[in-house]
């Protein structure tokens, strides 16, 4: 079953390897959105709590390109009937999982030192940032992994995917946002219930995605 | 005799009670009577919410067997009546929002926790109706009504214990006490068991109106 989970990783990360053009349109929305909100602001200095707004709307939207796009690639390169002859429902979420989990870590790696250079994030409480910002990520990453195998067997496309991922996602970015809004703002600060929150809700979203995968993707 | 038929003496009674025997709230005065509609409102569109996630997942662990009939439907029937009671609920709390607090909307932490529950039920609206011509709708459904059941109890009883609210204590506080004088607490419990009662009565309405819609369908099809 491992063998199997680090076969389709493997296979994952080498088809983007050798085809990138999803990573490079997200990477070029979250570049050209941070750098247009700084030239039309001529470096005004914003609010942490508006700081902390564009941050994370600006990784949700690049995010939404790309993490919808690993079901979506298996439809269009006609590899559903494979996936479900071959492979178990826990190697294929699992490994889609993962593989969004390092795309949106990557993503919010490129992202985030483009808000400290063109949007003037100070941040005061570093470890707190660092910690809310791969909590929030996972989180996001590990709800619209099913929410992508759900828009993909639809047939649908991004909008879909907008609309269907955007309200269960909010109560993250509510919680992201807020407790960004304070790493950002005041120095020495933690606070462990946004925390665990966050922790909370996508352990919840995982274990609910592992079960029903196998009725949304291999037809059981 | 079908109990749910009881509404038709729970819900003249109730409002009679909520209008005319319920005292007034000491300083909110008449307006407080809202509360004996608001907060049935919104129960009843956790607890849809709630059973169409309930239904969503035994249709799909009794879908290769189809020893129930119906299920994809009836938990359709269920987040559509909770959708309905949702806005009922929005519409109900902006007005005594505007009585008590000054403005429609405040974005308190309960406000923005049923409108992003309202936001899911519309986006699974919309995937249903996407889904139409779509011979795995069931299952698909089924599984985003599981997960948007799933975070039910993260907006009803997580998220607005996180933040400061301008709400008064919920009815589930800490000292499990419901700080009301003694009829309006009776009165509360009697709208919340009508407004129960009305729920089931609507969706055995709706599952009757779809069994007939189908009937006719099929009878129309035997004839082509």
């Amino acid at each position: 079953m491992v063998n199997e989970l680090f076969r389709n990783i493997t296979k994952d990360f080498s088809i983007e390897f050798k085809n990138p053009s999803t990573l490079v349109t997200s990477l070029s929305f979250a570049a050209i959105a941070t750098i247009s909100i700084s030239l039309v602001s001529r470096s005004y200095q914003f609010s942490p709590f508006i700081q902390s707004i564009l941050l994370w709307l600006i990784m949700f939207f690049a995010g939404m390109n790309s993490l919808l796009h690993i079901f979506i690639r298996e439809v269009d390169h006609g590899n559903e009937l494979f996936l479900k002859l071959n492979s178990s429902a826990f190697s294929v979420y699992f490994s889609k999982l993962i593989f969004n989990c390092v795309l949106f870590l990557f993503l919010q790696i490129i992202i985030t030192p483009l808000g400290i250079a063109f949007l003037q994030f100070s941040i005061q409480s570093q470890f707190f940032f660092i910690a809310i910002i791969m909590c929030g990520g996972f989180a996001i990453s590990g709800t619209t992994t099913v929410l992508s195998a759900i828009v993909a067997r639809s047939g649908g496309r991004g909008s879909l995917f907008t609309i269907i991922s955007f309200p269960v996602l909010l109560p993250v970015l509510w919680v992201a946002i807020s407790s960004t809004e304070k790493a950002l703002g005041q120095s020495g600060f933690w606070d462990s219930e946004s925390l665990v929150f966050l922790l909370a809700f996508s352990g919840m979203i995982i274990a609910l995605s592992f079960l029903l995968i196998r009725f949304i993707w291999l037809d059981e | 005799m079908n109990i749910i038929k009881f509404v038709y003496i729970l819900m003249p009674g109730s409002i009679i009670m909520t209008l005319l025997w319920a005292p007034p709230a000491a300083i909110l005065g008449d307006t407080s009577r809202i509360i004996y509609y608001h907060v049935p409102l919104a129960w009843i569109s956790v607890l849809a919410f709630i059973i169409s996630g309930i239904y969503s997942g035994v249709y799909l662990l009794t879908i290769k067997k189809q020893q129930i009939k119906d299920l994809h439907e009836k938990s359709h029937i269920s987040a559509s009546l909770g959708l309905f009671f949702t806005i009922l609920t929005v519409i109900t709390g902006s007005i005594w929002a505007k009585v008590s607090w000054g403005s429609f909307w405040n974005w308190d932490p309960r406000e923005t926790s049923i409108m992003v529950l309202l936001l899911i039920y519309i986006s699974y609206i919309s995937l249903h109706t996407t889904l139409s011509n779509n011979e795995n709708q069931g299952k698909i459904c089924a599984s985003y009504l599981i997960i948007a059941a799933a975070t039910v109890p993260f907006f009803v009883f997580i998220i607005p214990r996180l933040y400061p609210s301008l709400h008064p204590d919920p009815i589930l506080n800490r000292e499990i006490r419901i700080h009301l004088d003694s009829r309006m607490r009776l009165t509360l419990l009697c709208s919340l068991l009508s407004f129960t009662f009305l729920f089931f009565y609507l969706f055995q309405l709706r599952i009757r109106m779809h069994n007939i819609g189908r009937a006719i369908e099929e009878q129309r099809d035997e004839k082509v």
